[in-house]
């Protein structure tokens, strides 16, 4: 059996809130020691909820204090011995820390240091200060999205979890540069530019035809039928994309309908495009007689790519994921039993990846301090009464 | 000189089609790996996916493919053919990593499969990306972009609240969000075993769910409701209760402007603070409503419509720039056209330019990272033609 992959590297965390976290969270679970750093004196705004579980799962967390001069020292110390840091302040905050690479590069010359900010780190808007939900509209993702002319869409939580994946892809790939030129890295991260860099069809679509093109709800420019459709109960629905002519042909005879089928209007997709609504008052009159789930089961037993759309309480319930061993099922520290998120992947024959619960700050600090550091119980105790591992 | 960026001497096959597999495979070509594309004799079904030029489907000219694409070497191989095959077996003995998106059909259907692979080279990496994997109930259900976009969760939440949700379905992101989220899982999974294969020599055989990618993306409200918290409500009546509740989050959303609309959210009282200098401290701003975090949130309707009827008299750039010179997280909602005119996007030379044979010189979207030590080959190739390194590559 294969060990995991990241075994033997440290990561030290300085990063919180969502894409940093997200991004050592994923280290951690393929068998990286991470380190979370934070301190009481300003705590990680997504301490309070369930979502401070999901995106700590698998770390170790040191209480230190990065304003005092000596948590500092501290910081350089664990720096030393440190594979990777990751940080995601805004622009500039992290050199006003005392911290930026020059400064951990003199720590530890061969050390990958992974910054993450909303808008990169050079450039005449460096210091824009960003949440991701306002970066989904500033990159354009929002602008192909939506419905047209009706005000932009103001949901989705894209930019956080996609940067963090992101940013994991990048630090593992700086890991693997160093085992072939012995070189660490500085990684600038511009989080706007990682949604930017998947929106090519547009991008290319309006150099090759002058064209901005209007978000088109559930509809696609090839596919048709596309789109979701109400099912029996109430916001119920089920997703239907008919992508050749055979799923046309599946559908149309799944439904009590093959004179559609053979009406020369509806051959092509271009012409199914063009009636997708009389179409789909067709569908729905199926559709509104089986709940979403069956719905989904029915059309792909004929061969139609098919799902109901879900609220995240469904997903959560949603037997693929349990059974296709997704969730790791964690005693967590109140006494329950609970299913944890995992990874979206299996490495096959290779030891299980670690998804542990979150840990609370400071949880750690006898090891991080005591063993890693060797600093004697007396210090570190002297630290604990001066603020500095708070 | 073609910079060498952080895989130089890593060789890739990649066996994908349309998005999820090529897409993980770009990462690696613009991380300085050597990618050679497989495509079957009638090419990659992304050729046949647009843009393209006054839409005239064209092998050569899919925006998405030639994006998808690029610094990546192209051969031809018809792997149900015995000649085909043993071609690739060839390839793959050179190779270090294999990526494969089924379906149409896999590698294991081909008789190319992991077991059979690994005999010929034991320290392969081979990345498959299936829409649910290889385990559980669906695990043979077929998916698009638009499946897996509403059954993951996102479709839920991404419209925002609705005043009849039965009337007003949930909707997909568009642009094809669920393959690329596919690709880049598989991309960190393979960055990761390649790791284990230069550190202990180890090869890997990885499934990917592009389910569980988009899945992934929501841990915090898997989380949620892992410890018992309904999922967030569509219907506008629900969220505004929720919100007269206290239940909602950070305050923000968009504003509109005389053309377009803007993005703001203030969210911490400094920032609210700072927020009424950008608009000229009005005089509700003191009313009890308004006069706390807790309040604003709870009055976020009414708070709305007083910013709108301010914001309404001026462009969204104007407003983003006023917001951010007070340090208010503040971003204009853009389109593509603002940009490829945005001045710090040109100042980073996100885009980058490439000259293809067919399709002519266009801009395409770069990496979203800089490194210190090691120049990205981002522009080393344009996007192979059909068949354009057989010769090169398959008769050596």
């Amino acid at each position: 059996m294969n060990q995991l992959p990241l075994q033997g590297i440290r990561v030290l965390d300085l990063s919180w809130i969502i894409a940093g976290p997200t991004a050592t969270r994923f280290l951690a679970s393929m068998g990286a020691e991470v380190i979370k750093v934070g301190s009481a004196r300003r705590p990680d705004p997504s301490t309070r909820g369930p979502a401070f579980q999901a995106y700590n799962q698998s770390k170790l967390y040191a209480s230190l204090n990065l304003s005092k001069p000596e948590g500092l020292e501290l910081v350089k110390l664990l720096l030393a011995i440190s594979d990777v840091v990751i940080e995601n302040f805004a622009a500039g905050v992290i050199e006003r820390l005392g911290l930026g690479y020059d400064v951990v590069r003199a720590a530890r010359p061969d050390i990958i240091m992974v910054a993450s900010s909303g808008t990169g780190h050079f450039g005449p808007h460096t210091d824009y200060v960003a949440y991701g939900s306002l970066l989904q509209h500033y990159t354009g993702w929002n602008s192909i999205s939506g419905h047209p002319n009706r005000e932009p869409v103001t949901g989705g939580l894209w930019a956080d979890p996609w940067v963090g994946m992101e940013l994991a892809m990048v630090t593992v790939a700086s890991l693997n540069n160093r085992v072939l030129t012995g070189e660490g890295q500085y990684v600038d991260f511009s989080m706007a530019e990682a949604l930017s860099a998947c929106l090519p069809e547009a991008v290319l679509d309006y150099q090759m035809n002058d064209r901005v093109k209007d978000p088109m709800g559930n509809r696609d420019d090839w596919y048709a039928p596309h789109g979701v459709y109400h099912c029996f109960g109430s916001d119920r629905w089920v997703a239907i994309a008919v992508t050749n002519g055979s799923e046309w042909a599946a559908l149309c005879g799944l439904i009590g309908r093959s004179d559609l089928t053979s009406n020369s209007k509806y051959a092509t997709a271009e012409g199914r495009r063009q009636f997708q609504d009389e179409l789909g008052t067709a569908i729905t009159e199926w559709t509104m007689q089986h709940e979403d789930i069956e719905a989904m089961r029915l059309l792909q037993q004929a061969g139609v790519p098919a799902g109901p759309s879900q609220d995240i309480l469904r997903v959560f319930q949603e037997p693929q994921l349990s059974e296709a061993g997704y969730f790791n099922r964690v005693k967590t520290r109140d006494g329950e039993e609970r299913d944890l998120p995992g990874l979206p992947w299996r490495f096959e024959g290779t030891q299980a990846p670690i998804l542990t619960e979150a840990p609370v700050l400071g949880e750690h600090n006898d090891y991080i301090y005591g063993g890693l550091l060797g600093l004697s119980q007396g210090v570190v105790a002297q630290m604990v009464e001066e603020q500095i591992i708070y | 000189m073609t910079p060498k960026g952080l895989l130089p001497g890593v060789r890739v096959l990649d066996v994908g089609q349309g998005i999820s597999g090529p897409y993980c495979a770009k990462i690696l070509a613009q991380m300085g790996a050597e990618v050679i594309k497989v495509e079957p004799p009638a090419g990659d079904s992304a050729r046949r996916m647009g843009p393209f030029p006054s839409d005239l489907p064209h092998t050569e000219k899919s925006g998405l493919f030639l994006a998808l694409n690029a610094n990546k070497y192209g051969v031809t191989l018809d792997l149900s053919s015995p000649e085909g095959a043993e071609s690739f077996r060839k390839l793959a003995a050179t190779a270090d990593i294999v990526i494969e998106n089924p379906p149409p059909i896999s590698l294991e259907e081909l008789g190319l499969g992991y077991e059979s692979l690994q005999q010929i080279n034991p320290g392969l990496i081979l990345t498959s990306i299936t829409p649910f994997g290889r385990r559980g109930p669906y695990k043979d259900f077929k998916a698009t972009d638009l499946i897996l976009y509403h059954m993951s969760g996102h479709a839920h939440g991404l419209l925002g609240a609705v005043k009849d949700p039965d009337k007003d379905p949930p909707i997909r992101a568009g642009g094809h969000q669920a393959e690329f989220v596919g690709g880049l899982a598989a991309a960190t999974a393979t960055m990761m075993a390649l790791y284990g294969k230069q550190m202990k020599g180890q090869g890997s055989q990885i499934n990917v769910s592009s389910f569980e990618a988009m899945v992934t993306q929501l841990i915090s409200g898997l989380a949620n409701s892992a410890w018992g918290r309904p999922a967030p409500p569509r219907d506008l009546a629900m969220v505004e209760e929720a919100a007269i509740g206290g239940m909602v989050g950070a305050i923000g959303g968009i504003l509109p402007c005389n053309d377009g609309y803007v993005a703001i959210s203030p969210r911490e009282d400094a920032q609210w603070e700072r927020w009424l200098v950008v608009m000229g401290n009005p005089t509700w701003s003191t009313d009890d409503r308004y006069s706390t975090r807790d309040a604003r949130q709870k009055n976020s309707p009414s708070l709305w419509k007083l910013l709108s009827d301010w914001s309404i008299n001026y462009s969204k750039h104007e407003i983003a720039r006023l917001g951010q010179e007070q340090r208010v997280p503040c971003f204009p909602v853009n389109t593509v056209l603002d940009l490829m005119s945005d001045e710090h996007l040109a100042h980073r030379e996100f885009f980058v330019e490439m000259d293809h044979p067919e399709a002519g010189t266009l801009k395409y979207p770069g990496a979203a990272y800089k490194l210190s030590n090691s120049d990205l080959p981002l522009t080393a190739r344009p996007a192979p033609l059909l068949g354009q390194h057989n010769q090169e590559i398959l008769e050596v």
